[in-house]
């Protein structure tokens, strides 16, 4: 796909931040990963990649607000987000829109449903 | 005063007009008749007097005729001649008797004193006819004088006769005329009386009726709170007026119960309701993990070229360690369902709670070691031994331990027991630990299912979120309690007080 940018994967729990990012790679994405809302504006500004994927329940600073925050910086507002969540109510999916996000897709993930998504706001 | 007592007031003020009208119409009557009855008499007494008068006027002329006649000659009267002129003055007598049959009080007088010289009058013209033709015989020389007193006593009789008749008549004008003012005056009283009862009646009535239609209708609109005010009538109007205000202090109170339930059902449904959402959300984490790396070692599987068993053992051990996670939740969850719909009950056996705490302890020393912390046990010698079940004992303390481990980083972690101070037969045991803490607002509400004191600590050090819930409802079960005194960044104290049988919690309560 891109080749050149990455995909940057924020998700704080250990096993589906390993699970995701090495079925990424395996679909030929080059992904880098962060563990927190901080650390993912960190590494939007620092590595712009071509979309995020971002789990919404993160600690020192949860996905909602890092997507605010994304949207209110110049530099970094462009880069697509897809929401990335275990709450899987009508409510949730518009409350993360609300925040920003450009897409959402709930866990337990359907892979290539995510790949398709991903497809779609990389062009 | 009551509307009854008003209308019989009412009713006897108009009865008693009406019968000092009759009473005034009998007495006009009775008085008029007596008074007639006095003044014919007096009339007829007038009348016979002057027929008397007529009578004795005539006799004085035939004596004084007769009495010349005589004298001047021998002439002897007939003896029927005589017989007739006695009866004629017999006549006299009686008719002046029967004159005094006639006479009252007031002339009583005047009679006697006619009736003493007429008799005197009458006697002596007896003896002058039963003696006239005796030549011996002398008429009487005062006659004439006796006469002339009868004549004048009768004229005063007749006189008195003629003003007690003008005074009879005086009064039955005075009568008539009083009765008549009498009548009217009660007439036009009982319609004063009546019109302005009547008045007062309907104005007081409506009154009441009024403020009775607007508490109803202020009631009805929704004013649950308006009450009829200032009732200071103690009658039937005041009956219904309290009443009133009876009935809505009951509906009201009933109105306010049926919200509170209502208000506790619609809790109750979005308490449900977010429990729902937060299991959904818990059971996605696991699975996320099961599926997601399921679904990349059958793609592995389907490539070509060797597969890295190593790293497929790895993946696989994740799936398990998800897959138990995701049952110790759905376990979880029943657990605090059961308790919830009252579906738990207790197993109660003896045991001794420092030789299960021990275990416990022991059996979490992997959890200690991650964060490398540090486990001190107090002194258990002097602990009881628990009738309660053991179980849910050893899950409380396994949840405490848990929790206590997971947050806290390179402190300590101290179980303690001891007997209640103040209450025979029970125990405390405290786990404290030297973690990040909660502040008063998250030490509120750190024993509600899925509440992690803070949203983002789920994220940080894992877990259900139903640990303490279920450490709660196995206390409240066991018949204790359990509290928690803690501060933001200087660890927690978790204290379980709990009888030595669950009976005491029941004496207790």
């Amino acid at each position: 796909m891109t080749g050149q940018r990455p995909i940057l994967l924020v998700e704080d729990n250990e096993l589906n931040r390993d699970m995701l990012t090495r079925r990424l790679k395996r679909a030929g994405l080059e992904v880098i990963a962060a563990e927190d809302g901080q650390q993912a504006l960190d590494l939007m500004r620092s590595d712009s990649p071509s979309v995020v994927l971002m789990d919404m329940n993160l600690p020192i600073k949860d996905g909602w607000t890092a997507c605010r925050e994304a949207r209110l910086d110049e530099n970094i507002n462009h880069i697509p987000i897809i929401a990335l969540t275990a709450h899987a109510m009508e409510a949730d999916r518009l409350a993360a829109l609300e925040a920003g996000c450009d897409d959402y897709a709930t866990k337990p993930v359907d892979f290539p449903g995510l790949l398709i998504k991903i497809g779609k706001l990389c062009k | 005063m009551s509307l009854r007592r008003r209308l019989t007031l009412s009713l006897f003020t108009i009865l008693i007009l009406f019968a000092v009208n009759v009473g005034t119409h009998f007495w006009g009557s009775y008085a008029r008749s007596e008074s007639m009855v006095a003044y014919r008499n007096s009339v007829e007494a007038g009348q016979r007097s002057t027929e008397i008068e007529q009578l004795l006027d005539n006799q004085w002329q035939q004596i004084q005729v007769l009495s010349t006649l005589r004298d001047t000659t021998d002439d002897q009267l007939e003896a029927d001649e005589l017989l007739q002129a006695e009866s004629e003055v017999n006549t006299i007598t009686s008719r002046i008797r029967k004159l005094g049959s006639m006479s009252h009080d007031i002339t009583q007088l005047h009679y006697q004193k006619l009736w003493q010289t007429s008799g005197q009058l009458l006697t002596a013209w007896m003896d002058f006819y039963r003696n006239y033709n005796d030549p011996e015989f002398k008429i009487d020389l005062n006659i004439a004088t006796i006469y002339k007193d009868t004549s004048m006593r009768l004229e005063e009789l007749a006189q008195r006769q003629d003003f007690i008749a003008q005074q009879r008549a005086n009064i039955i004008d005075r009568t008539i005329a009083l009765t008549d003012r009498i009548t009217v005056i009660g007439f036009l009283s009982s319609i004063f009386l009546t019109a302005t009862l009547g008045f007062f009646l309907v104005r007081f009535t409506n009154l009441s009726l009024k403020r009775l239609r607007t508490g109803t209708e202020r009631f009805g609109s929704g004013d649950l709170d308006y009450r009829i005010d200032n009732i200071d009538d103690n009658g039937e109007l005041g009956d219904l007026a309290r009443a009133f205000n009876n009935m809505s202090d009951k509906l009201r109170n009933a109105i306010y119960d049926v919200q509170q339930a209502k208000d506790t059902a619609d809790d109750a449904n979005a308490a449900k309701s977010i429990f729902l959402a937060n299991v959904s959300h818990e059971l996605r984490t696991p699975l996320n993990a099961i599926i997601g790396y399921s679904e990349m070692l059958h793609d592995e599987m389907d490539d070509e070229g060797e597969v890295d068993r190593v790293q497929s053992q790895t993946d696989l051990s994740k799936i398990i360690l998800s897959g138990r996670q995701l049952l110790s939740l759905i376990n979880d969850i029943l657990d605090l369902s059961k308790i919830e719909t009252g579906k738990m009950s207790l197993h109660c056996e003896t045991f001794k709670p420092d030789e299960v705490l021990t275990e416990v302890c022991d059996s979490l020393t992997p959890l200690l070691r991650d964060n490398n912390n540090t486990l001190k046990l107090s002194d258990f010698d002097q602990l009881p031994i628990l009738y309660n079940d053991v179980a849910k004992f050893r899950q409380i303390f396994v949840n405490l331990l848990s929790n206590a481990c997971k947050f806290t980083e390179n402190g300590y972690i101290s179980v303690s027991a001891r007997k209640h101070d103040e209450r025979p037969g029970w125990v405390q045991f405290s786990v404290h630990d030297t973690g990040i803490g909660m502040d008063a607002e998250q030490q509120s509400r750190v024993f509600e299912a899925f509440i992690q004191a803070e949203s983002a600590t789920s994220a940080n050090y894992g877990g259900t979120g139903l640990g303490l819930a279920i450490c709660r409802d196995y206390s409240k079960l066991m018949g204790g309690t359990i509290e928690v005194v803690s501060e933001a960044g200087s660890g927690s104290t978790f204290t379980v007080t709990l009888p030595t049988d669950p009976e005491l919690a029941l004496e207790g309560a």
